[in-house]
C-alpha cells in the first residue's frame, strides 16, 4: 500500500552502525540515498553527495525501517480512538516505518472494497506504509468465509479474525487451506470464546482477590492445539498473535520442531508485566489476552532467546481516556505501543543479555516482512536500489514518557511516567525523514 | 471508604469503636445526632438493594444528613458512565457518594471520578467493606470482645460461595486483620485453591463442613450467587447447608452468621437462622448482624465526613 509520498532530496548517513541482519552486517557503514527514495551505496566513507544532506549517524545504529505486524489503526469506524494519520504518526514515533494495521475496524476489512478504501484513505493520511490484515471470515463473525483469494489481490499481507479466534473448526480448516493457496499466513488470535465468558484478566491470585472472572491459560492453548493439527491437514503458514502463556510457547517450540510452518510473536506488554500490574483494577493493564505470570515472561522471553518467537509486535491497540476509565469489567482491552515498543524490547531482551541488537533488529525488520510477504517489496532490510527505509537508534538515549508527547490519538499505557533506555531518533520512508528528533536527542 | 483489604487493624479498630457508640443511637429513631446535619448523602446504586440502601439512608439522617437517591437513575440506560454519572451527582454539590454496582472495582472506578468521598456500598465480586466491618462488631459484640476487638484465637468458618462473594472477601480481611483464623469452606467450582490468595498463614480451605463446624467459633453463611453464574452439584445442600441437624454438632457458644438474602431451605434452615433449632448456647446472630449494620454506616459516613479521618485508607 503506497504510504503518502513527498518529495526526497539525496541524504548520506554517515558514520553510524548499520546492523542489517538480511544480510548479516553488523558494521561503521554509510547509506546513500538517491532523490528517488532508494538506497544508491553502502560502504565505508562514502563521499557528500551533492545537493544532498548528511546525517551524521556516528554513536547510532542504522538499521532498516521497523515493521510492526500488528497494529490497530481503528480508521474506519473508530477514530475518536485513532486514525491512520495518528496511529501512523505514533509509528514513527516509535521507529516504525512499516505497519500492518489489523481488520476490526468497522466495516472489517473483509472485502476488496473496503480494502480498495483504506488504500485511498492511506494514500490520504498516512505517514509511513501502511499494509492490511484483511479478515478470515465475513465481518469477522465466525460463520462465512472471506473471499481470501480477492482480498490476497487486493493487497492484503495476512489474514486474521484478530481479536477473535475463528472458533468453528471446520470453518477454520477452509480459511486455513485458503490462505495457503493465497500464500499468505494465517495470523490467529487464540482465544477459545467459551473458556472466556465474562472474563476480564488471568486467571490467579490476583483475580481471586479482586473478585473477577479468570483468564485461564488453556483458553490459549486449546485453539493454537486444535490450529497445529490443522495446519498439518493444510499446509498453512501459522502464526500465534501476541503469545502469553508459557504452555503456548512449548505447544508452538514442539511444533517448530516437527517442522511445520507455526511461528509466534511476542509483545512488548508480555516481556514485561505481569498479571499483579491489574491490582487496583488498574484498566491500563487490562489486555487480550491477559497478562500472565512472571513465569509466563520467562519462558516467553527465553522462547525469544531460542528461535521459537520469532516477531515481535506491538499490538498497538488505542483506546480513548473515557473507555478506559470504566469499570474493570466494562473497559475494553488493550494499550498502546508503538511510541514505547523498542526501548520495551532492549529493557526485556537487550539490557537483561537475552539477544544482542542485531537479533532484536532481526525480530523487527527481515523476521516481520517475511511473515507478511513485504521481502518481495524490498521492506525489513537494506539492498542497493531497494526502498530507503530507515530507522536511526540511540541505544543509550534515556528518556521518560510522558502524556503530553504522545504522538497517537489516545494515550492507554500502562508505562506513562516510565523512564527507559534506547529510542528512535530518526525514522525515514523511501529517503524522506518523517520522524526526527536528532537534535532533541544530542 | 472502598474495601477493607489493606486497612490497618488500628482503623478498623477505630470504626469499630465507633460503631460502638453509635449503636445506641442507630436503634432509635427519634434520637437524631446532629453530626453531619446540613450535610448531604447521595445514594447511586447500579444494582438492587434493600438492606444496604435502607441501612445506609437510615444512618444518614440519624446523623443528620439529607439522602438524595439516584438509584436506578435511567442515565446510564442512556448511555452515561458511571464516572459522568458520578461526576454529575458531584457537581450538585454533595458530601458523600455511596456507590453500589455489579462490577467489581466499580466503587474505586468511581473514586478515580470525583473529589468526593466514596463509600463502596458493594461491588461485584470484590468488596462490601461496611458488611465486613458489621461482621466483625456483631461477631465481637457475641462473644464478649468490644473491649479491643481483638479476635485472637477465634475460627471462623466461611462457608459456601465464597467464590463469587464481596462480603467474604471484605470480612476475610477485617477478621485476619482483627488476629481471627479464616476457614473457607465449600466445594471446588465455590471454592477453588486460588482463594488462598484471601488468606493469611493461619487460613486454609476445607472441603469437608462438618470438620469446619466442629472447630468453628462463629459459622458465616453465604448464599449460592446463581445470578453471578455460580452452579452447584445436586449434593450441595448435602454436604454444605447448616440445616438443622448439622447445626447440632456447633460448638457450644458458637454463634451463626449470614448476611442475607438468605435462601432458607437452601443453605440454611429457618429453625437455624432465627435460633430456634440451635443448641447448647449456640445462637443466630443474623437479625443482629441487621441491626448493627445501621450503626456501622453512620460510623462509615462520620468517618468519611466528619474529620476523623482521611476516607481512603
Amino acid at each position: 500500500m503506497p504510504h503518502h509520498a513527498s518529495p526526497a532530496i539525496p541524504l548520506l548517513i554517515k558514520g553510524g552502525r548499520l546492523i542489517d541482519p538480511a544480510t548479516g552486517t553488523d558494521a561503521t557503514l554509510d547509506v546513500a540515498i538517491g532523490a528517488d527514495g532508494r538506497v544508491d551505496a553502502i560502504g565505508p566513507d562514502l563521499p557528500e553527495l551533492p545537493d544532498g544532506r548528511t546525517i551524521d549517524a556516528s554513536g547510532l545504529i542504522v538499521a532498516p525501517g521497523l515493521i510492526d505486524p500488528h497494529v490497530h489503526l481503528r480508521e474506519p469506524g473508530g477514530e475518536h480512538k485513532e486514525t491512520i494519520r495518528s496511529g501512523t504518526a505514533a509509528a514513527l514515533a516509535g521507529g516504525f516505518t512499516t505497519v500492518c494495521c489489523m481488520p476490526n475496524t468497522t466495516p472489517a476489512l473483509d472485502s476488496p472494497r473496503v480494502l480498495a478504501d483504506l488504500a485511498e484513505r492511506c494514500q490520504r493520511t498516512a505517514q509511513c506504509r501502511v499494509y492490511p490484515v484483511a479478515a478470515g471470515s465475513i465481518g469477522r463473525k465466525g460463520e462465512q468465509p472471506a473471499p481470501i483469494q480477492a482480498l490476497a489481490a487486493g493487497g492484503a499481507v495476512g489474514i486474521s479474525d484478530d481479536g477473535d479466534a475463528i472458533a468453528d473448526p471446520a470453518l477454520m480448516a477452509h480459511v486455513l487451506a485458503q490462505t495457503a493457496k493465497a500464500n499468505l499466513a494465517f495470523m490467529q488470535h487464540c482465544q477459545d470464546p467459551t473458556i472466556t465468558v465474562g472474563s476480564s484478566m488471568h486467571d490467579g491470585e490476583v483475580s481471586t482477590r479482586l473478585g473477577l472472572v479468570g483468564w485461564p491459560r488453556h483458553a490459549e492453548e486449546v485453539i493454537i492445539e486444535r490450529d497445529i493439527a490443522l495446519v498439518e491437514q493444510t499446509g498453512c503458514s501459522y502464526h500465534v498473535q501476541h503469545i502469553s502463556s508459557a504452555g503456548s510457547v512449548e505447544l508452538v517450540r514442539a511444533a517448530r520442531a516437527r517442522g511445520l510452518p507455526v511461528t509466534a510473536e511476542a509483545s512488548p506488554h508480555h516481556l514485561m508485566l505481569t498479571h499483579e500490574a491489574c491490582e487496583g483494577f488498574n484498566t491500563l493493564a487490562k489486555m487480550n489476552p491477559p497478562l500472565r505470570e512472571q513465569s509466563d515472561v520467562e519462558s516467553i522471553r527465553q522462547a525469544v532467546v531460542e528461535g521459537v518467537i520469532t516477531v515481535l509486535a506491538t499490538d498497538h491497540a488505542p483506546h480513548a481516556k473515557h473507555e478506559k476509565e470504566q469499570p474493570f469489567e466494562d473497559a475494553p482491552f488493550g494499550i498502546i505501543g508503538l511510541e514505547t515498543a523498542l526501548p520495551l524490547y532492549a529493557e526485556a531482551l537487550v539490557h537483561t543479555g537475552l539477544i544482542d541488537w542485531p537479533r532484536l533488529i532481526a525480530l523487527l525488520t527481515v523476521e516481520p516482512a517475511r511473515l507478511c510477504r513485504l521481502e518481495r517489496l524490498g521492506l525489513g532490510q537494506l539492498a542497493l536500489g531497494g526502498p530507503a527505509d530507515i530507522t536511526l537508534i540511540d541505544a543509550d538515549h534515556r528518556w521518560t514518557f510522558e502524556e503530553s508527547q504522545v504522538a497517537g490519538r489516545s494515550a492507554n499505557s500502562p508505562f506513562l511516567g516510565r523512564t527507559m533506555v534506547g529510542r528512535a531518533v530518526a525514522s525515514i520512508v523511501a529517503g524522506a525523514e518523517r520522524m526526527d528528533r536528532l537534535v532533541a536527542a544530542r | 471508604m472502598l474495601g477493607l483489604r489493606g486497612m490497618s487493624a488500628d482503623s478498623l479498630r477505630a470504626l469499630l469503636g465507633s460503631t460502638g457508640r453509635m449503636l445506641a443511637h442507630a436503634s432509635y429513631p427519634g434520637d437524631v445526632l446532629e453530626t453531619l446535619a446540613g450535610r448531604t448523602v447521595a445514594t447511586v446504586f447500579f444494582e438492587n438493594s434493600t438492606r444496604t440502601r435502607g441501612s445506609f439512608t437510615l444512618a444518614a439522617q440519624r446523623l443528620g444528613a439529607g439522602v438524595v437517591d439516584f438509584s436506578n437513575a435511567n442515565s446510564t440506560a442512556k448511555g452515561e458512565s458511571l464516572a459522568d454519572t458520578v461526576r454529575t451527582v458531584s457537581a450538585m454539590g454533595v458530601d458523600a457518594i455511596v456507590v453500589r454496582s455489579s462490577r467489581s472495582g466499580a466503587s474505586i472506578c468511581a473514586a478515580a471520578a470525583t473529589q468526593v468521598p466514596v463509600l463502596n456500598g458493594g461491588d461485584g465480586c470484590h468488596e462490601h467493606p461496611t458488611q465486613g466491618l458489621l461482621d466483625a462488631f456483631t461477631l465481637c459484640e457475641a462473644i464478649g470482645r468490644l473491649d479491643g476487638f481483638d479476635l485472637s484465637g477465634v475460627r471462623v468458618a466461611i462457608v459456601g460461595d465464597v467464590l463469587h462473594s464481596r462480603v467474604a472477601r471484605s470480612g476475610a480481611a477485617a477478621l485476619q486483620s482483627l488476629g481471627a483464623t479464616v476457614e473457607l469452606v465449600g466445594p471446588g467450582p465455590l471454592v477453588p485453591e486460588s482463594m488462598g490468595a484471601l488468606l493469611n498463614d493461619a487460613g486454609s480451605i476445607e472441603r469437608d463442613f462438618d470438620a469446619a463446624i466442629g472447630r468453628a467459633d462463629a459459622v458465616m453463611m453465604l448464599r449460592v450467587q446463581f445470578e453471578r453464574g455460580a452452579a452447584v452439584a445436586s449434593t450441595y445442600r448435602e454436604r454444605y447447608a447448616l440445616t438443622r441437624e448439622r447445626a447440632l454438632r456447633l460448638r457450644e457458644g458458637a454463634v451463626v452468621m449470614h448476611p442475607g438474602p438468605m435462601n432458607v431451605g437452601m443453605e440454611i434452615d429457618a429453625e437455624v437462622a432465627d435460633g430456634s433449632g440451635l443448641a447448647r448456647g449456640a445462637r443466630s446472630l443474623v437479625l443482629r448482624q441487621v441491626a448493627v449494620g445501621v450503626a456501622v454506616r453512620m460510623a462509615a459516613l462520620e468517618w468519611c465526613l466528619g474529620g476523623v479521618g482521611a476516607c481512603r485508607p
